[in-house]
């Protein structure tokens, strides 16, 4: 018997990149982020070979959560060919080996950045989305040990204020994305900038949601069937964005979140905002095969 | 619509990393050898910042990354986070350094000495032209004094504890594998004491000065005294699985202590150390260390403010982020935008938004 076979061979790094004793961090973690709906939880957050800001902490829960069996889909902003999230499943598949996908319905694992997919997520899927600012409480208290001890009280008072100071300014609610949502009736949770138009899709939902903030050090869960409510007034409706009668000049697509781009004669046009929808869309068109998930939203209306 | 297309994903981002590349050319070890060689104060910098001490990996970063300081950071400290922990070093007191330079302004002199040791401070900051129309930069060589300075010194600190100038506070010993570690745990507040310290060593020099800077002119209670600033080097000394204790090797140390006696009974002090000697960071770290005790929430001597704010590679990281697209965040603050504008129309007045980061 020699030492050599006794012992795996030297790598330069480990399988997913992170060490074991990171990856254990992390599931214990994220298990306790999934007991505690929305609760923030910290942690030690390793480096990783990508900027702090872009997707460290979503690419930490993904690098945790692969396997070789994994398929996974990043978006930047819906869209799969954004550079960044090119960059980080080019990152995802050299360390693991897994199959990447840009088709929803084929991901067992979709790292997102500002974007829920348009097609309704399953059991057997994980969204795990990059977290700038994990702290709903930040524009009211940027002292994060403040914070801490108000989400432990649920005071959340002033963040009422703030959404009530903006009826009384501006004649509606003025936050855009990253609307303060409460989780299971107790944690306020910031989830993430995505669109008004998302957050709905988290509540109730059949996929697990991980966020996770890489720079801030904060891990927080929505669970399966779990709900999640943007904070709103009892007279006050919860808005989405306006953009159920909008149509895609691409794919021809409607009543999805758009991108809006700037035309030379002065309007506006509309694309699709999760790109690959668009996509599956215009091969549809073209005559091929394409499998369409069911969407949250139906004729520009989220279907409870 | 060029933003957009950058879109084109893989192949565009791979040709924009060989651009930046092209810039700099092939890199060898000769490169490597030669930067450790010519730049030891930007070596150590970047060993402090990454909290790794290996100057030839430091002058591998430097190559690597064309000399950009926050990539250089992020290339070693996303290396080092993945390098097993084989064990804790023995504990390193003050007086058992290999001491280069020491000095302190508090008194004219101090027992054991002050030793000036290597330092620029005293140079005239004179551009040597000479060696770009070709003539070579050769300094002059030291002179060996007659009586060589102590390798070791006391910490002046001990001796104002005799005098009873300094609170003698008991010591609370902690096994060195129990010492809390600030890169396998997150940093939250009231911070560890240990934490506190590995945060300063490991902050940005630059980030640092600013806010150290800060509480000098003013934004911070205490004016700081130099009472001792020390470079040194310092064994590692590991234990050898049969048992034996042995130095792994010596690492370049800075430290500084900085008191004050303002509205006190007795000195307070504030301390800063970190690796490679970098004398600019340890007297600022310990100057907003010395502020921090009692500092109003969200000060800039608010140990939470500075110790988040000079995260080097955090703070970089966030700042270039937000070059990456925000359109779908920035559609949603628009919606709101007109929405209230067509609410409030014909009257034109200016709507507030919120944006997220």
């Amino acid at each position: 018997m020699t030492l050599a076979s006794l012992t795996e061979n030297w790598k330069a790094f480990s399988y997913g990149f992170l060490d074991a004793s990171a990856k254990r961090e992390m599931r214990r973690k994220m298990i306790k982020a999934v007991a505690v709906p929305g609760c923030q939880m910290p942690y030690a957050s390793r480096e990783v070979p990508i900027a702090r800001g872009w997707g460290t902490g979503g690419l930490q829960v993904t690098l945790t959560l692969l396997n070789k069996a994994s398929v996974v889909k990043v978006i930047d902003q819906g869209a799969d060919d954004s550079v960044n999230a090119a960059s980080i499943r080019r990152f995802l598949t050299r360390v693991s080996g897994a199959e990447a996908t840009w088709d929803t319905l084929d991901a067992t694992l979709i790292q997102s950045r500002h974007r829920v997919p348009e097609e309704k997520l399953r059991s057997d899927q994980i969204l795990i989305l990059q977290v700038p600012n994990p702290e709903p409480l930040r524009p009211v208290e940027p002292n994060m040990s403040v914070a801490r001890q108000m989400h432990a009280d649920a005071d959340y008072g002033r963040l009422w204020l703030t959404l009530y100071e903006q009826i009384v300014r501006s004649g509606r609610i003025m936050q855009g994305a990253a609307y303060p949502s409460m989780v299971n009736r107790r944690h306020v949770m910031a989830p993430s900038p995505i669109p008004r138009w998302d957050v709905p899709k988290l509540n109730m939902a059949e996929h697990l949601t991980i966020l996770s903030a890489g720079r801030e050090k904060r891990i927080y869960a929505v669970p399966p069937h779990t709900s999640v409510e943007p904070l709103v007034f009892d007279d006050v409706p919860y808005k989405v964005e306006d953009h159920g009668h909008l149509t895609c000049i691409r794919s021809g697509l409607k009543g999805f979140f758009m991108n809006e781009i700037p035309q030379e004669d002065g309007t506006a046009a509309h694309e699709v905002s999760d790109s690959h929808l668009g996509i599956k869309a215009i091969d549809r068109t073209s005559g091929e095969q394409v499998e369409f998930g069911e969407t949250w939203y139906k004729d520009g209306e989220m279907q409870q | 619509m060029a933003y957009v297309a950058t879109r084109g994903g893989e192949r565009a981002i791979e040709q924009a990393e060989r651009l930046y590349r092209a810039q700099m050319g092939p890199i060898d070890a000769g490169t490597v050898a030669e930067i450790e060689a010519a730049l030891p104060s930007l070596i150590d910098r970047v060993m402090g910042e990454a909290s790794l001490y290996a100057p030839d990996l430091a002058a591998l970063a430097l190559a690597q990354s064309g000399g950009d300081l926050y990539e250089a950071l992020l290339l070693l400290r996303a290396w080092r986070t993945t390098q097993p922990r084989l064990q804790i070093a023995e504990v390193v007191e003050p007086d058992q350094g290999f001491t280069h330079r020491r000095i302190s302004a508090a008194f004219k002199d101090i027992p054991g000495g002050q030793i000036l040791g290597p330092t620029l401070d005293y140079a005239h900051r004179l551009l040597a032209t000479d060696v770009l129309q070709g003539d070579t930069f050769s300094p002059a060589p030291v002179e060996p004094a007659r009586k060589p300075a102590p390798a070791r010194h006391p910490s002046l600190a001990e001796w104002q504890k005799e005098q009873g100038l300094i609170a003698d506070k008991p010591l609370q010993p902690v096994e060195k594998d129990d010492i809390p570690d600030l890169t396998r745990e997150p940093l939250l507040f009231p911070a560890k004491r240990a934490h506190s310290l590995q945060s300063l060593a490991r902050a940005d020099t630059g980030g640092m000065l600013a806010l150290g800077y800060s509480a000098m002119r003013g934004y911070g209670n205490a004016h700081p005294t130099v009472n001792e600033l020390r470079l040194s080097e310092v064994e590692v000394m590991v234990r050898h699985p049969g048992g034996a204790t042995f130095s792994a090797g010596r690492v370049k140390t800075s430290q500084a202590e900085v008191v004050t006696a303002r509205g006190k009974t007795d000195l307070s002090i504030g301390f800063c150390a970190t690796l490679g000697w970098n004398e600019v960071k340890v007297i600022a770290g310990a100057t907003l260390d010395l502020n921090a005790p009692g500092a109003p929430k969200n000060s800039p001597v608010n140990e939470e403010f500075f110790l988040y704010h000079t995260e080097p590679v955090e703070s970089s990281g966030f700042c270039i982020h937000f070059k990456l697209p925000h359109y779908v965040t920035f559609q949603s603050a628009l919606d709101n935008l007109r929405a209230a504008r067509a609410k409030r129309e014909p009257a034109k007045s200016p709507v507030q938004t919120e944006e997220p980061a």
